[in-house]
């Protein structure tokens, strides 16, 4: 195996993780989520020359949230169905991990679908920053606005949340 | 929510303040029902997301794919599948997004009320002390308010007014809060009076105050931000700013 393959996996395979969650919650469909994964993943290695080092998660993160922009737009482009926006469909249809199966209990339940149906922008700030645990720099760069908008969108994404959450 | 400093105070919660900022927040928070209500709430929710939503983790499945992906692409020839333009262009976001410079968020916040009391009253008494008081001396306004032009972003306003015993001393520039600010000097008697002038950063700005013997009188007028300290009698100063708030431009 090549060096630059070993450095590529040591570095970006621990966040494999971090990439599905991020790519499942955007695009709140396991087989999206795999398929965002796999192209983010081998763009993320055919540029990995370009990576100028420092935490490699937020680069990541930054092209899995890319790949999911360029797929629902081809989604669209493409006359498909559009992704499930606004649809009350069930949310957690697909197989659980430990994680998810733990959260299976009802209030966990709840709480996933009222995120899973917040606005984009609100959901994506949400997962980036109590999910993910990224700071509010490392989510700017992950969304591409100013800091001072992450901070109001996050602001916006808790009171939101727990307007519906106080609802349900 | 309705509090005018729940950014920073969420930026406090989410653990972005250091220092000062961090301990300023704090007895922000404890001065503060709103922050914290929304502190409490805060947790509550946080804790939740934490404990009870699904994080997801990457099927078995797809590491394998993602091993056979790279496979392909560290095999012989692989890389001239594609033209590197296509690469390039997709990827135009990410690489200057982690490439982009940092920006201490100190700089993003405009500053709190006490952070901006504090600094005012610093700056004072420095300038006092430190004989740095006045870089431009003149009683002509013609040559106090042409010097800030360039030296700093804002024209202040310069007018004088020796029949009521306010006389225009001079000028310097200074910082207010890390905001560079046009300092227009008086003297009044025996007393200085500095009249400070910022851009508005959208602060919410300091009720009046009296620190280290001097008072301080804040308000905002237009895109300016204005502040004016001594350590004269708190009358006179608030004659001296009923003053400066009706002269014309
Ligand atoms: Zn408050």
């Amino acid at each position: 195996m090549d060096n630059r393959r070993r450095q590529f996996e040591a570095q970006a395979l621990p966040h494999l993780d971090a990439a599905y969650n991020l790519a499942r919650w955007l695009s709140r469909s396991p087989a999206d989520a795999e398929d965002i994964v796999q192209e983010a993943m081998l763009r993320a290695f055919r540029a990995f020359d370009g990576f100028r080092g420092g935490d490699i998660k937020p680069w990541l993160l930054a092209i899995v949230r890319n790949c999911w922009r360029n797929a629902s737009a081809d989604t669209r482009r493409r006359g498909h169905a559009p992704l499930p926006e606004e649809r009350d469909a069930p949310l957690l249809s697909d197989e659980p991990s430990p994680e998810a199966a733990a959260a299976q209990a009802s209030e966990g339940r709840r709480l996933n679908e009222v995120i899973a149906l917040l606005p984009n922008e609100f959901r994506e700030v949400l997962v980036l920053r109590e999910m993910e645990d990224l700071s509010y720099r490392e989510i700017a760069d992950v969304t591409g606005v100013p800091i001072g908008t992450v901070m109001s969108r996050l602001a916006r994404a808790r009171a939101l949340l727990k307007e519906k959450w106080d609802r349900t | 929510m309705s509090c005018p400093e729940h950014l920073r105070t969420q930026a406090y919660l989410d653990g972005e303040l250091d220092g000062i900022a961090a301990s300023e927040a704090e007895r922000h928070i404890e001065s503060c029902a709103d922050c914290r209500r929304a502190s409490a709430d805060a947790a509550e929710l946080s804790d939740a997301i934490r404990r009870q939503t699904a994080r997801y983790r990457a099927p078995d499945a797809l590491r394998a794919r993602t091993a056979a992906l790279l496979d392909g692409e560290t095999a012989p020839r692989a890389a001239s599948f594609r033209p590197r333009g296509f690469w390039a262009g997709a990827l135009s976001g990410a690489g200057t997004m982690a490439a982009a410079a940092g920006i201490a968020l100190a700089l993003l916040l405009p500053p709190s009320p006490e952070t901006l009391a504090q600094s005012i009253a610093d700056d004072h008494t420095d300038a006092l002390m430190g004989a740095r008081l006045i870089q431009v001396a003149s009683s002509s306004h013609h040559v106090v308010k042409p010097w800030f032009a360039g030296r700093v972003a804002v024209s202040p306003p310069t007018p004088d007014f020796p029949d009521q015993g306010f006389v225009l001393a001079g000028g310097r520039i200074d910082r207010v809060a890390g905001t560079k600010a046009a300092v227009v000097v008086y003297r009044h008697g025996r007393h200085a009076i500095d009249l400070f002038v910022w851009p508005d950063g959208g602060s919410t700005l300091p009720g009046n105050a009296t620190r280290h013997g001097y008072h301080t009188i804040f308000w905002k007028s237009g895109d300016l931000d204005f502040a004016a300290v001594s350590d004269t009698e708190r009358r006179e100063l608030e004659k001296f700013v009923t003053l400066v708030r009706s002269a014309p431009e």
